[in-house]
């Protein structure tokens, strides 16, 4: 397969097109707004391209490790069941799998949370929130802002 | 929440199908709708202004109103129930609200249920907070049409907009919404989840029920020449706690927000005007009822991107919104590290 230009590449080359080339031939108010969601969602996809694997499977190992750490601390039975459950991430890096592997730990740290709150354990409410977070700067660093196109 | 649907403001928003609604509507009165142009700039149903000339020589210039065609778009209300809440609201002597006309309840003519409204002359107060010389003067005329909204009888609303059995099912109620949509989804939202929990443990102090706006923004307020403001955009109103208003107002993220500009002054003023307490009203309350005041349009959206993800497409909107999400998912995890200090474990 091509792998340069790489996929994040791309992607930014077509918001350059869009900009550049169609945006100016559009009079349309309306069309010029999905034109400028249409740039937002493709830088959007271009970040994600180019970490979300990796990102994934960080957070996915940090999530394992606290739920263990909770389920440890506050003897929850559902989750230690969660826990022991097979995880079913394996080794494929195709991207759904990985987010499949990505929902099933963040339902796991929703647990983990819950639990933490339920036993008054303040240091794991506290870790746990330090990993949603993270979860939300991966988030932040692909959108990288909010503004309202349009309005 | 409109949204501009591209050169013609939807399949059935046309000049042909308002003249041929006029017609009936008006038997004897000749309308010729003279021009139709779509409005840009909001996320939520297909609208339009129309100029018409009567056969007396009369001319108006309405505001038309109406959904996108089933399964597009991401925001759902019921165009019903708009219709008799805004009726309601211009019998009322409360907030003013653009004067209704005419309803196309089956969609016969437009193709979709289509309100029509007059057109308020005038600018949106957003605009007007922009180019303001004084802005806290500005600010404190948006609190009081807020506090005006907060102020209409319940009494005189539609007999369909009922209040929640009580003040605890109701908060209640918007955080199983946020766990039914983490369980709902293909995604998973451990945000939701913890904020659902926390927010269940650390309540504020309740108050009474009001009209709320639910889309609640200077966006949303039209200034006529005279100063009147005129409220328009009632789609999500519902019976609620009125700070859902103001927490929801915080999250907007066009400048100038007057909330953020001076959260002090816009909540006395905010008190001021309702009689509502400091205990009730501060930056606390008003941080947590951001999520609850966000609930039911953050499910949507949520909705909107779960259906992408089933391969169905919402438009470019929906996956557009994945940035605002982000953008709540902030707010909502600064509200619960705040939530400790505010309110004790346990208190009421």
């Amino acid at each position: 397969m091509i792998g340069r230009p790489t996929t994040e590449q791309v992607l930014l080359d077509c918001c350059r097109v869009l900009a550049d080339d169609v945006l100016p031939a559009v009079a349309d108010e309306t069309t010029r707004v999905r034109l400028a969601m249409l740039d937002k969602v493709l830088r959007n996809a271009a970040v994600r391209a180019a970490h979300e694997i990796a990102w994934m499977r960080e957070e996915v190992a940090a999530i394992r490790s606290y739920a263990q750490a909770a389920a440890a601390a506050t003897g929850d039975d559902d989750l230690r069941a969660a826990l022991d459950a097979p995880a079913g991430e394996g080794e494929s890096l195709h991207l759904s799998d990985v987010v499949d592997g990505y929902c099933r730990a963040g339902d796991l740290l929703s647990a983990s949370l819950e639990a933490a709150l339920d036993a008054d354990r303040a240091d794991l409410v506290a870790r746990g929130e330090s990993l949603l977070r993270e979860r939300l700067a991966h988030e932040s660093a692909v959108v990288g802002g909010w503004n309202s196109a349009g309005r | 929440m409109d949204l501009g649907g591209g050169a013609e403001p939807g399949p059935g928003l046309t000049r042909e199908a308002l003249e041929r609604f006029l017609t009936a509507a008006e038997p004897g009165r000749h309308p010729s709708v003279t021009a139709l142009r779509p409005i840009t700039g909001g996320y939520s149903r297909l609208s339009a202004i129309a100029d018409v000339r009567w056969d007396d020589g009369a001319t108006e210039r309405l505001v038309l109103r109406g959904d996108p065609a089933p399964g597009e778009g991401v925001f759902v209300s019921d165009r019903d129930a708009e219709w008799e809440l805004v009726r309601a609201l211009a019998r009322s002597g409360g907030p003013a609200v653009p004067t209704p006309r005419w309803y196309d309840a089956t969609g016969e003519h437009f193709g979709t249920k289509c309100i029509v409204v007059d057109h308020v002359a005038g600018r949106t107060l957003q605009d007007v907070l922009r180019s303001a010389e004084d802005t806290p003067a500005a600010a404190r005329s948006f609190v009081d049409t807020v506090a005006g909204i907060h102020a209409t009888p319940l009494d005189g609303l539609p007999a369909a907009m009922r209040p929640p059995p009580s003040w605890d099912d109701h908060v209640d109620g918007v955080l199983d919404s946020y766990r039914r949509i983490d369980r709902e989804i293909a995604d998973s939202s451990p945000v939701l989840r913890y904020v659902a929990a926390r927010l269940g443990r650390h309540r504020p102090p309740p108050v009474p029920f009001t009209l709320v706006h639910g889309d609640c923004q200077p966006s949303n307020v039209l200034v006529r020449e005279t100063g009147e403001h005129v409220v328009i955009d009632w789609e999500f109103a519902r019976i609620g706690d009125p700070r859902e208003d103001l927490g929801y107002y915080t999250q907007i993220p066009m400048p100038p927000n007057v909330y953020s500009d001076d959260p002090q002054a816009f909540l006395a003023r905010y008190r001021e005007r309702t009689g509502l307490t400091e205990e009730q009203v501060n930056p606390a309350t008003v941080e947590y009822f951001l999520v609850i005041g966000m609930a039911r349009l953050l499910v949507q959206i949520l909705q909107a991107l779960d259906a992408v993800s089933r391969g169905e497409s919402r438009g470019v909107l929906a996956t557009y919104l994945v940035n605002a999400v982000t953008h709540q998912y902030r707010l909502y995890l600064d509200a619960c590290r705040r939530l400790g200090g505010a309110y004790p474990e346990g208190a009421p």
